[in-house]
């Protein structure tokens, strides 16, 4: 395992990465005192990365994923996606950049259970204010392998599948990063298997960016780099583990 | 964003349909109220019966010329018991609506944390929750609105010969009524969802993946201090307004506690928590689990228990602050009348004559119930007066004036009570314009201030001569006798026809009186009280509706149904105590500052508290709390254990 040495590129322009994570930290103020949630991260995220995060239970893992997102506020430190500092960004201009730029998957599948399957897909556009083409809106369902199911509600599908039109909805809007925490948590695994590849199809075919907190190693094995998180700090990398490897990289941070 | 507030509207069924039913019966109320106006408006007694006056103009009011409706088909008493009645159902509308849409709110923290995640703006979401509420009351007013107009005829018929209105009355045209009850829904619901909205608006993205949709529990200074100012603003209202009679208190007893009931919800996410734990401390001791759940449920979210709480403290307050304050008006009113009277003995209806010429009477005071309209600035209003003989009058009762002289009562003046005089800022020597019932103008001189004495003397005195001048078929309605020296009053008492001692006849003017207010809260908290109950039933419904993953969890934990259901019982009697707890405080302080404001000046003043009618508004408000909680639940547990039963069978 090599430690990370940050290297900032020289040529901005030509790769200049997806998202930066610059000395971020968190601290949760409880009544017993403060609690360090993350103590200082800098990564980038190159363009076009399937990057998986790993790390025991309370390592910070899903925290990184928040203030990444922009969800959270991180204490100190800086969160550069797509070459906007979401620090400073009032509440409309983040939510703007985040239904444009950012795409969201999660272990419950968060699908409005009112909407049907084509519908909850369109919502994001919707939000936009522009009136969705129903052909994006059957091809990002047709890719993800539900062409047949637009007019079901959520209720009538499978865990996967429900997955699965969560993915089309953050396709819809060709987002640059995707943020997926636990995505297959909840899934079997044949059904895991078509959430991750959709996932890593979103990397090879169009370039998008995905941040993956996992504690799967199988699913952790379709990122081509698995980021340990231990205590608050990245602990080191493991490039195109084998779901074995990272296993056992896993059970050495935990030891 | 409307046609996803639509497609969530019938996702939520069971929480809109709370709100609808809520102001489609507050639309059916306030309709009801406008049409039966609209009828008495449109009412047309005989010509006869007006006096035409114009009003004196003040500095940016011009003179105006006004009819004021004399006699027996007067329809004023109705046209004000509807604006109160509109106002109650009005104000608890509001209310309901504002918890109702609050709830929806709390309850579905998570789904609206998932579309801001996705990118909807706090604006589109506060957007979403308007049009959601706007499509419910929409669909509730229009409702509401058609149910009155079939209502209607029902109504007028009731009302047309009654107490009220000794009339015939006719439906006059829905369309004007109807259509203000429908705005005045729709305007309330916004209103109410307004709130809701804001607080829609705040959530934040990171909520949807919290697994709990637990409230944060601050709330914000401005709230604190809004509550604050409305409770100490009320209580400075009562304070100041200080009724002295029953007529004046009515009013005042109906809207402060509205008042407080704001300011009690608006530091609700303080008080409610407090109240609960201190409710819950016996059950936590007594029982095993259930309590100590309940208490947690209720502890921790305290807006969706105040939400719950709501109707029961609204109408737990209004109601109990009303019937208190009157019975408490009764009282003072039988006080002021013991310390008024000096005669000991009352012929109701008799001849002043015959009984002057009985052996052993002394003085016989036949004072003559006379009307005139009085005329003030911007209005001219039909008062009751007495005709006196100051000399007879103030020996058989006490008249002593806090300022002026009875003895100049002769001639075109009077003597105003002091209440009166209070109101119209008279003063000895102001001129009162009036016009007697024979149409001729007369300007009063004020010679003297008297004490109040509701039931004995009308707020106007004037002398008897000039009262026989303008009414001269007018006969006593009582009199009052003094016997002669050295002679038994109750051996006078038998001797004289129909005649009655002091005290049985106080006894029977303060029974009539309570009597009268008992009518009057019938017809006011009537229709508040069923709707309330409706809004109550409505909101406990709502709320166990929804805990059915909480109960299928709880199930598979291993919470046998009976727990669950003593959990659910101790929960929504905790949230019932803690409401009719705030009610009961709401009700001491309208009821404690009306009494002191209305004794003053008087001893030895009766304590008469309606425990019956208070005692059975807690436990009616108690029993459809639990009620409405329990069955549901009941329900929910029944789907709920056929399906673990599958899930333990696989």
């Amino acid at each position: 395992m090599t430690a990370i040495a940050p290297s900032y590129p020289s040529t901005p322009q030509a790769s200049a990465p997806a998202l930066v994570l610059d000395g971020i930290t968190k601290t949760y103020r409880s009544k017993a005192g403060g609690v360090d949630a993350l103590r200082g991260v800098t990564y980038h995220f190159p363009r076009g990365s399937f990057t998986a995060v790993m790390g025991p239970s309370g390592s910070g893992k899903s925290t990184l994923l928040q203030c990444a997102a922009g969800l959270d506020q991180p204490s100190t430190g800086a969160v550069v996606l797509g070459g906007v500092n979401l620090r400073g960004l009032g509440e409309v201009a983040l939510t703007k950049l985040r239904r444009e730029e950012m795409g969201f998957v999660f272990q419950a599948y968060n699908l409005l259970p009112s909407l049907t399957v084509f519908d909850n897909v369109a919502l994001p556009l919707r939000l936009t204010g522009k009136r969705p083409n129903r052909n994006d809106v059957l091809g990002v369902l047709e890719q993800v392998g539900l062409g047949d199911k637009a007019k079901r509600r959520p209720a009538e599908l499978s865990g996967g599948q429900q997955q699965r039109v969560a993915i089309a909805r953050a396709l819809i809007t060709r987002p640059s990063v995707f943020f997926a925490d636990e995505p297959t948590g909840a899934l079997d695994s044949n059904s895991s298997r078509q959430v991750l590849a959709l996932l890593r199809e979103a990397t090879d075919r169009a370039g998008q960016t995905v941040v993956m907190v996992t504690h799967d190693p199988v699913a952790a094995a379709y990122a081509e780099r698995v980021l340990f998180l231990s205590d608050g700090l990245i602990a080191g990398h493991l490039d195109r583990g084998t779901p074995g490897q990272i296993a056992a990289a896993m059970s050495d941070l935990e030891r | 964003m409307f046609q996803l507030s639509r497609q969530t509207v019938s996702r939520h069924k069971a929480l809109y349909v709370g709100s609808f039913v809520a102001l489609a019966f507050g639309v059916f109320m306030l309709g009801l109220a406008a049409t039966a106006t609209a009828a008495t408006i449109a009412y047309r007694g005989p010509l006869g019966a007006v006096v035409k006056v114009t009003t004196l103009g003040g500095q940016d009011t011009p003179p105006q010329r006004v009819s004021i409706r004399t006699g027996a088909e007067d329809v004023s008493g109705l046209q004000t018991v509807l604006s109160m009645v509109g106002s109650i159902c009005g104000f608890i509308t509001i209310f309901v609506i504002a918890s109702t849409f609050a709830f929806a709110v709390a309850s579905r923290r998570r789904e609206l944390g998932l579309l801001r995640l996705i990118g909807a703006t706090p604006q589109q979401i506060r957007r979403m929750i308007l049009g959601e509420a706007l499509v419910v009351a929409v669909v509730a007013a229009l409702t509401g609105a058609f149910f009155a107009h079939l209502a209607t005829p029902l109504l007028l018929a009731k009302a047309s010969y009654s107490e009220l209105a000794p009339v015939k009355l006719e439906p006059a045209s829905p369309w004007l009524p109807l259509s203000i009850a429908m705005a005045v829904g729709l305007m309330v619901a916004l209103l109410g969802a307004h709130a809701a909205a804001r607080r829609a608006g705040r959530i934040a993205p990171i909520d949807a993946l919290r697994e709990a949709a637990l409230e944060p529990p601050r709330i914000g200074p401005v709230r604190v201090v809004f509550g604050v100012l409305f409770l100490v603003g009320s209580i400075a209202l009562l304070a100041l307004i200080r009724p002295s009679s029953g007529e004046a208190a009515m009013p005042l007893a109906m809207f402060t506690p509205m008042l407080l009931v704001i300011g009690l919800t608006l530091i609700a996410p303080i008080v409610v928590p407090v109240l609960g734990r201190l409710w819950a401390a016996p059950l936590v001791a007594w029982t095993h689990v259930s309590g100590r759940l309940a208490r947690s449920n209720i502890v921790a979210a305290p807006r969706r228990s105040a939400s719950l709480a709501a109707p029961i403290l609204t109408i737990s307050a209004i109601a109990g602050s009303m019937v208190l304050s009157l019975s408490f008006a009764a009282d003072s009113e039988a006080a002021s009348l013991r310390d008024t009277m000096i005669a000991p003995i009352v012929v109701p209806g008799g001849s002043a004559e015959r009984v002057a010429a009985t052996p052993g009477v002394a003085v016989v005071d036949a004072g003559l119930p006379v009307q005139f309209v009085r005329i003030s600035t911007d209005y001219a209003e039909l008062e009751s007066a007495e005709g006196i003989d100051p000399a007879v009058a103030t020996r058989t009762r006490d008249l002593t004036p806090s300022k002026g002289d009875l003895s100049r009562l002769t001639g075109n003046t009077v003597a105003v009570s002091k209440e009166m005089a209070g109101f119209e800022r008279y003063r000895v020597g102001s001129k009162i314009p009036v016009t007697f019932l024979d149409k001729t103008e007369v300007k009063l001189t004020v010679v003297a201030i008297v004490p109040d004495a509701f039931g004995l003397n009308p707020s106007f005195l004037v002398p008897a001569d000039l009262a026989r001048k303008h009414a001269p078929a007018a006969q006593p309605e009582r009199l009052f006798v003094l016997p002669a020296a050295g002679v038994d009053a109750a051996e006078l008492t038998g001797r004289i026809d129909g005649a009655v001692s002091a005290r049985a006849w106080e006894a029977a003017q303060a029974d009539g009186l309570r009597k009268g207010n008992e009518f009057g809260l019938i017809l006011l908290l009537g229709p508040a009280a069923l709707y309330s109950a409706i809004a109550i039933a409505n909101t406990l419904l709502m709320g166990s509706l929804q805990r059915r993953q909480e109960f299928t969890t709880s199930r598979l934990l291993g919470a046998t149904p009976s727990q669950l259901r003593r959990m659910v019982l101790w929960e929504s009697a905790l949230v019932g105590a803690t409401a009719l707890s705030q009610g009961a405080a709401i009700t001491v302080t309208v009821g404690a500052l009306v009494r002191y404001a209305m004794t003053a000046g008087l001893s030895d003043v009766p304590i008469t508290i309606p425990w019956g009618v208070l005692l059975g508004i807690g436990g009616v408000c108690l029993t459809l709390a639990v009620g409405s909680a329990l069955a549901p639940a009941s329900y929910i547990l029944r789907v709920v254990n056929r399906e673990t039963a599958v899930h333990q069978g696989q």
